[in-house]
């Protein structure tokens, strides 16, 4: 694994996430059953040669509906932190390039922005929206692009006092191919961390919201509305929160241990 | 210090005995005496312990064990005595004179007379009150109290429903509230009652305690108290079930099945108790939309579902079908009548003749619409299944359905009351009297009354109104039949199921008739007992 120069964490992290996204993609191939084929014949079955991970409240297979989920968590975690991301670099940038009022603006705003609980703050707005999935990517999206634009900014605020940024500035190089040629590539390396580690934030809320009912939306299957399911039966069906549980649990883990792990091996320092 | 420690060493020594005797107890012992403590289990704190203000079920409840009404139901849910020995109803049916017994008392000792029964029917009628039950006492033109034991009331029109609101009027005493505002009184916390238990003490939050009243208006219980526990999480009841902290519960289908045979201790001591509830769950079509105001499609549907699955699925087998909104074994509901049954065929004709067709993808087109609509239901997981059950059979005919779940509140206020709702599962709970003009009558359409499907139906109205008038009891069951015939033919909304109420109650409980009489397992809960060797050991500061 040269990939990440022998960092444990890293390799750990990267096998995991791409067993899940593995099997996220093909998983109308790995399926043993439709996942929402309802059998009220062999309702809440515990595991088995034929269920693997069991039956649910209407019989639907288990494993079948885990992988289909798969998608779902993997699907919102991505598209939400790329909305993110792309707000953040783009107001990261106005900032940390312009400085000046612009900048006091857009960082007031973050202020503002990170001072409502973020959680709360999708509750109320899925609230008033029609809960689809779609609607929870973007508003995920919306609400947590502060991260990316602090850091976006701060390099930039160091970057912009370099001689080569201050030589190009001076051959008269338009703003933007300043931006887009020097600051920005300058500064993946904690865009890159930051959106890996907001992907498992965004798998968690997404789990956070089907469990709660206004996430995606039935017969659908998430690993978050699966557990919410898996409550109700608790005391005897331990299998319909169990494994539900655990893949959110490895899921996030991963991630985690891939952004710790890349900003290990990216940082210069390190080197 | 040394003291706690004595304690907690005490009481290690009384729960390790407790849990000895547990393993030794023989629920044969059918040795009928008076004590003990019942402990039950609610969801939900009694907001306010005067019924005709509180109007939630929890108040009313505990309000039930503590105040009388001037007749009641027995088991066979006929009219019997409570605090009136008879009544007469007069030849032209309009005006009904109540005989009270004599010699009754509150439970602070002062005679219980007629003067507390007017007294109480001019507080629900009085505008100031505020009740949303005070319309069926206001159709009373006129009442009287010849004497202390004489009450008297005159019907404009004939009310045939004005023996039930008799029987849900419970009876308030005159003498302490006569110069209180019954809606911010101390009375809703701290009431005085006339019946087999009297309010003991209310901690907010944990446990209402009932202690029983010697003079009660019907005798005394052979339970000694009464405590009712308020815990929300029916997983966090079923626990303290299972650990034997309380002594009855209401379950769900999946507890009745699964859960119980799988747990042979707890079963042990343990007495499942089913009966027919008396309330149903439907699917209602918003009839001011297309294309539910056309009968073929809505008839279509009732035939694309299958009930028996979803009796099956969801309530694991726990429940009937049924055919009129009436509980089923009742004289009201019809047995004649037949629920729709599960035809993929029929349903698909009628929709032809509706004029849909199907599409190149497999989906039912009319006029270049295809037919789809959104269900939407509550945060209820049994109505969330059967939404997904029933969009399954609906896709296999070329309908496509979504699912909403939304919470209770806005499930009620953005949605329901307005209006703005393709199709809904919901349910109904009913009262005892056949009378559903609220739910049916066209002109209870407004916002936030009953009949937010729209219904409108001059048949039924007139038959609605009719049946209201009639008190002959044969007559009257002809009219709701008939009523019930053309619901059903018209199709407003699509009868699910009428699932049974399911109860656990530990076996030291005795005296619960079982099978459950049509009033219900707690129709005679002042004639249960606890014998004395099932008794809980109990730490008291006497």
């Amino acid at each position: 694994m040269n990939l990440f120069k022998g960092n444990l964490l890293a390799t750990v992290g990267f096998i995991i996430i791409s067993i899940i996204l593995f099997v996220a993609i093909f998983a109308p191939l790995l399926s043993p059953y439709d996942p929402n084929y309802i059998d009220i014949n062999s309702i809440l079955l515990p595991p088995s040669f034929d269920h693997l991970m069991g039956t649910d409240g209407l019989g639907r297979d288990v494993l079948s509906r885990m992988l289909y989920g798969a998608r779902i968590s993997l699907f919102v975690g991505f598209v939400a932190v790329g909305i993110a991301t792309l707000i953040g670099i783009f107001l990261g940038s106005i900032a940390g390039f312009y400085g000046g009022w612009l900048d006091s603006i857009i960082m007031r705003l973050v202020d503002i922005m990170l001072s409502i609980p973020s959680f709360f703050l999708i509750l109320a707005v899925i609230a008033f929206l029609t809960p689809s999935i779609w609607n929870i990517m973007i508003v995920i999206g919306l609400t947590s692009w502060m991260g990316v634009t602090r850091l976006v900014r701060a390099e930039f605020l160091s970057l912009r006092q370099r001689d080569y940024v201050l030589a190009s500035i001076v051959m008269g190089t338009s703003n933007t191919k300043v931006i887009t040629k020097h600051l920005l590539p300058n500064s993946l390396t904690p865009i890159i961390v930051s959106s890996v580690l907001g992907i498992a934030s965004a798998v968690l809320i997404e789990s956070g919201l089907s469990f709660l009912g206004l996430g995606v939306q039935a017969p659908t299957a998430s690993w978050g509305n699966i557990l919410t399911d898996g409550k109700e039966y608790i005391q005897f069906a331990w299998w319909l929160s169990l494994f539900p549980g655990l893949a959110i649990l490895v899921t996030v883990l991963g991630y985690n241990l891939l952004g710790e792990g890349l900003r290990d091996v990216l940082d210069p320092k390190n080197k | 210090m040394k003291q706690n420690f004595l304690l907690i060493c005490s009481l290690i020594f009384i729960i390790s005995c407790s849990n000895n005797n547990s393993e030794v107890i023989d629920y044969n012992d059918n040795n009928l005496s008076t004590g003990g403590v019942l402990i039950n289990a609610m969801s939900a704190e009694p907001s306010n312990l005067i019924s005709m203000i509180a109007g939630d079920s929890a108040s009313s409840a505990i309000a039930s064990k503590i105040f009388n009404s001037l007749i009641r139901y027995d088991e066979n849910l006929n009219f019997t005595s409570d605090i009136a020995e008879s009544w007469k109803i007069s030849n032209d049916q309009k005006t009904i004179t109540f005989k009270i017994k004599k010699g009754l008392e509150w439970s602070d000792g002062e005679p219980l007379t007629s003067a507390d029964v007017y007294f109480t029917w001019k507080l629900i009628t009085n505008p100031n009150t505020r009740t949303p039950y005070g319309s069926d006492y206001a159709l009373v033109s006129e009442a009287s109290t010849p004497d202390a034991n004489t009450f008297i009331v005159t019907y404009d029109d004939n009310y045939a429903p004005a023996l039930d609101t008799w029987a849900s009027l419970e009876i308030l005493p005159k003498h302490i509230l006569e110069n209180e505002d019954i809606n911010s009184t101390f009375f809703s916390r701290k009431p005085t009652g006339s019946n087999y238990y009297k309010l003991g003490d209310w901690v907010s939050g944990q446990q209402v305690n009932l202690i029983k009243s010697e003079n009660g208006v019907l005798g005394a219980a052979y339970i000694e108290k009464l405590t009712s526990r308020i815990i929300p999480d029916t997983s966090s009841q079923f626990l303290e079930l299972s650990a034997g902290n309380i002594d009855l519960m209401n379950i769900n289908p999946i507890q009745f099945k699964r859960v119980f045979p799988a747990k042979p201790k707890l079963k042990n001591r343990t007495a499942l108790y089913k009966e027919m509830g008396n309330g149903y769950t439907y699917l209602g079509f918003n009839l001011k939309r297309e294309p539910f105001n056309d009968k073929k499609v809505r008839q279509a549907i009732n035939y694309a579902i299958n009930k028996d699955e979803v009796i099956k699925g969801v309530l694991l087998g726990l429940g009937e079908p049924i055919s009129s909104p009436y509980k089923p074994g009742t004289r009201w509901s019809d047995p004649s009548l037949k629920p729709y049954e599960y035809s993929p065929k029929k349903a698909l004709n009628l929709l032809k003749e509706a004029g849909y067709k199907m599409s190149d993808d497999n989906f039912l087109v009319k006029d270049g619409k295809t037919l789809e609509f959104e269900i939407i239901t509550n945060q209820n997981k049994q109505r969330e299944m059967t939404a997904v059950l029933i969009q399954r059979r609906l896709k296999e005919i070329g309908i496509k359905v979504s699912i909403r779940v939304i919470e209770w509140a806005s499930f009620v206020n953005r949605f329901i009351k307005p209006g703005d709702f393709d199709v809904v599962v919901l349910g109904w709970s009913l009262s005892l009297d056949p009378d559903q003009f609220n739910i049916w009558h066209s002109s209870q359409q407004g916002p936030g009354q009953f009949n937010f499907v729209g219904y409108d139906n001059k048949k039924v109205d007139q038959l609605l109104e009719k049946g209201r008038r009639e008190l002959n009891l044969d007559k009257r069951e002809q009219i709701y039949h008939e009523f019930s015939r053309q619901l059903l033919d018209d199709s407003p909304i699509v009868y699910l199921y009428a699932g049974y109420g399911l109860t656990a109650v530990n076996k030291r409980i005795k005296g619960i008739k079982s099978p459950a009489p049509p009033a219900g397992i707690y129709h005679n809960s002042q004639d249960w007992f606890i014998p004395k060797s099932l008794r809980r050991n109990e730490l008291t500061n006497k």
